[in-house]
């Protein structure tokens, strides 16, 4: 199955002229460990995490899940007067295909967020594949999201409002871990903010075919995360819908959800399937489908045009949720 | 990942960024970006906001390091690195980068982006004239087709993402200008000028601005008022347009203040000047009349209108009288 592939926007075909040296459309297994070390991580990790003072940044080591190591969380509070209801809290989830990443990756999302509107942000550092195959890595985010409610008052948090956030592999172990809360019952974040979810593991959508060889993380990119983390068992018939939530059958009572994609990026249409079959299943969701958007635009080129209005939408879609 | 484009670029301040530089326009170029991609490219790439000034096109475009569009009247500053649209030609792009000499980047990053602009400028402004009044009358018509009226405000070298006013000047043609732009008016010319809207708008802001001028005056002893009308500065004032009709039987205290005013010559600037100050102290200076004197005038006044003007009640009163006075001539 061969197609056009939409266009990128142009400040986009632009901006990837500049990384096209540093990053490249496609992973293979054998390049993980090289791309761990490399600078791209090491510019992406560093960071000013106060945002110029304004967050009290302390890295905490808490429980893992049961008969596993401890996990690290990264705690971001603000240090403004505090507020007379404890603030929302955002657990964020980093990207890097389940294979790569810390963090601190993407943060910067979560801190402008937080920012804007008084949050607490809670960052987790979750074991990664392939020497830590599924479930490794949701587990350890469901650890770290149960001890963020459990503490969350402790950090000036409201553990009624934490809004669960990821992009990437951290969108769809996002989405993961609203299923396992709603399914072990654990606490009920209020929303789940999908930022280009990585949700399903057959890699077989006519977007995912568009666009190989093209912009970031192109289907072989996407065979080697989803094969790291489930080994042979990848695209085959028993993959769990907490491995990749597009597999849930019942998507019914999940928090409400923002997604976000875009048109010219593999995961195109398994977020819009996923989107429609939370509309079906009676859910809450906003989709946004940004026209000539790679995978990750808005974090490589966020001075673009396209880049500034998808980040408005996540903070306009926080302030709608927050509101009461 | 913030201002990774920016820092790949700091990382490799020679060769490779340069190469960087050309290949980031050079795909500007070819996907068609508007002047808005290609200045805001100038700005990240270099880490310092970035202006682009056509004042033949009218063209006017200043994004900041971080991407942000915030257009700025003061004039550029001399020392600044810059580059023309055309050999020989005035600087138009400029790096607001103050006291350090330009660097190779910078230097690579002005000539790229200035000929690129160039190209879109020549492609999209054209050579039309720029106040083609068949292209203007599209514009403002709001049941000519929409790709008719985006053609037009091309053609007229308005931003399509910016946005613009109408202008109605009595006895001109219709005029369109950048609301980011100077001043619409035209010096002693009674002016209606419309609402800023995106251009696709125009239309409403045209029939707003008509409107406005109706409620302008020559500024004179016969007729007081203001030249130069903003229609959303009129508020629910601008109903009473719809309730007036222009040339027919004008309402009762209009009548009055006509058959007030052929008694007194002084009586409608003086008015005027109440209704148009904050108080009578300055009234009497609008007027150009002692205090007293104005006093003894307003008493007059009253005596003849048949109404205080001295209560607030009264001088709102007045103040409708006058502007349906301008709101009733043919």
């Amino acid at each position: 199955m061969t197609s056009v592939p939409p266009p990128f926007d142009p400040e986009l075909a632009a901006v990837l002229e500049l990384i096209k040296d540093a990053i490249s459309p496609a992973l293979y297994p054998e390049d993980i460990e090289a791309v761990r070390q490399g600078p791209g991580m090491a510019m992406l990790a560093d960071l000013d995490l106060t945002a110029g003072g304004a967050f009290e940044v302390e890295d905490r080591v808490v429980p893992g899940p049961e008969g596993s190591p401890e996990i690290s969380l990264l705690i971001c509070r603000p240090t403004g007067p505090a507020p007379a209801r404890p603030r929302p809290v955002v657990y964020h989830v980093h990207g890097g295909g389940m294979v790569i990443g810390t963090n601190r990756v993407g943060v910067d999302f979560a801190l402008d967020w937080a920012r804007e509107l008084d949050m607490v942000v809670v960052s987790v550092e979750y074991r990664l594949a392939p020497e830590h195959p599924y479930p490794a890595p949701v587990e350890d985010v469901y650890a770290g999201l149960l001890w963020t409610a459990e503490h969350a008052k402790e950090l000036g948090g409201d553990p009624e409002r934490i809004v669960i956030a990821g992009a990437s592999a951290g969108g769809g172990l996002t989405a993961a871990l609203a299923l396992l809360l709603r399914d072990r019952g654990g606490p009920r974040p209020i929303g789940q903010l999908l930022l280009c979810p990585m949700l399903d593991d057959r890699n077989d959508t006519p977007s995912a075919h568009q666009m190989a060889g093209l912009g970031v993380w192109d289907r072989t990119a996407n065979e080697t995360g989803w094969t790291a983390l489930l080994g042979e068992r990848r695209g085959g018939p028993d993959v769990s819908p907490y491995a990749a939530p597009a597999r849930a059958e019942d998507l019914s009572a999940l928090p409400p959800a923002f997604l976000d994609v875009g048109s010219a990026e593999t995961f195109r249409d398994e977020v819009v399937a996923f989107a429609s079959r939370l509309w079906q299943a009676g859910g809450i969701a906003e989709l946004h489908v940004w026209p000539g958007g790679f995978h990750g635009f808005d974090g490589f080129a966020p001075q673009a045009a396209l880049s500034r209005s998808a980040r408005a939408a996540h903070v306009d879609w926080l302030r709608r949720l927050l509101a009461e | 990942m913030k201002e990774l484009a920016g820092r790949l670029t700091a990382l490799d301040p020679d060769a490779g960024a340069a190469v960087r530089v050309i290949a980031y326009f050079d795909r500007l170029a070819e996907t068609r970006a508007g002047v808005e991609a290609l200045v805001r490219g100038a700005a990240v790439l270099a880490g310092v906001p970035a202006r682009l000034v056509d004042a033949d096109r009218r063209v006017q475009v200043r994004v900041e390091a971080d991407g942000t569009r915030r257009d700025s009247d003061l004039a550029p500053d001399p020392r600044w690195p810059s580059a023309a649209l055309t050999p020989d030609g005035v600087p138009a792009l400029w790096l607001e980068r103050a006291g350090a000499a330009p660097s190779v980047v910078d230097a690579v990053i002005l000539e790229r982006a200035a000929g690129a602009a160039r190209l879109v400028l020549d492609r999209t402004r054209g050579r039309a004239p720029l106040d083609d009044p068949a292209l203007v009358e599209t514009l403002l018509d709001a049941t000519a087709a929409e790709p008719a009226r985006r053609h037009a405000a091309r053609r007229l070298g308005l931003d399509p993402l910016a946005t613009a006013r109408a202008v109605a000047a009595r006895g001109g043609r219709p005029r369109v200008v950048p609301a980011a732009g100077p001043a619409a008016e035209a010096p002693g010319v009674r002016t209606g000028v419309g609402p800023a809207v995106p251009v696709s708008d125009l239309p409403r802001s045209w029939a707003a601005a008509r409107t406005a001028l109706r409620f302008t005056a020559e500024g004179t002893g016969l007729d007081p008022g203001p030249r130069v009308v903003h229609a959303d500065e009129l508020g629910g004032i601008a109903l009473l347009a719809d309730l007036v009709v222009p040339g027919a039987e004008p309402p009762p205290d209009v009548r009055a203040v006509e058959t007030a005013a052929a008694d007194a010559p002084w009586l409608l600037t003086t008015l005027y000047a109440v209704t148009a100050t904050a108080s009578l102290r300055a009234a009497a200076a609008e007027a150009n009349v002692h205090h007293s004197t104005l006093q003894d005038r307003l008493a007059h006044a009253e005596h003849l209108l048949g109404w205080p003007v001295r209560t607030p009640e009264g001088r709102l009163r007045l103040h409708l009288a006058l502007t349906m006075r301008r709101l009733a001539r043919p």
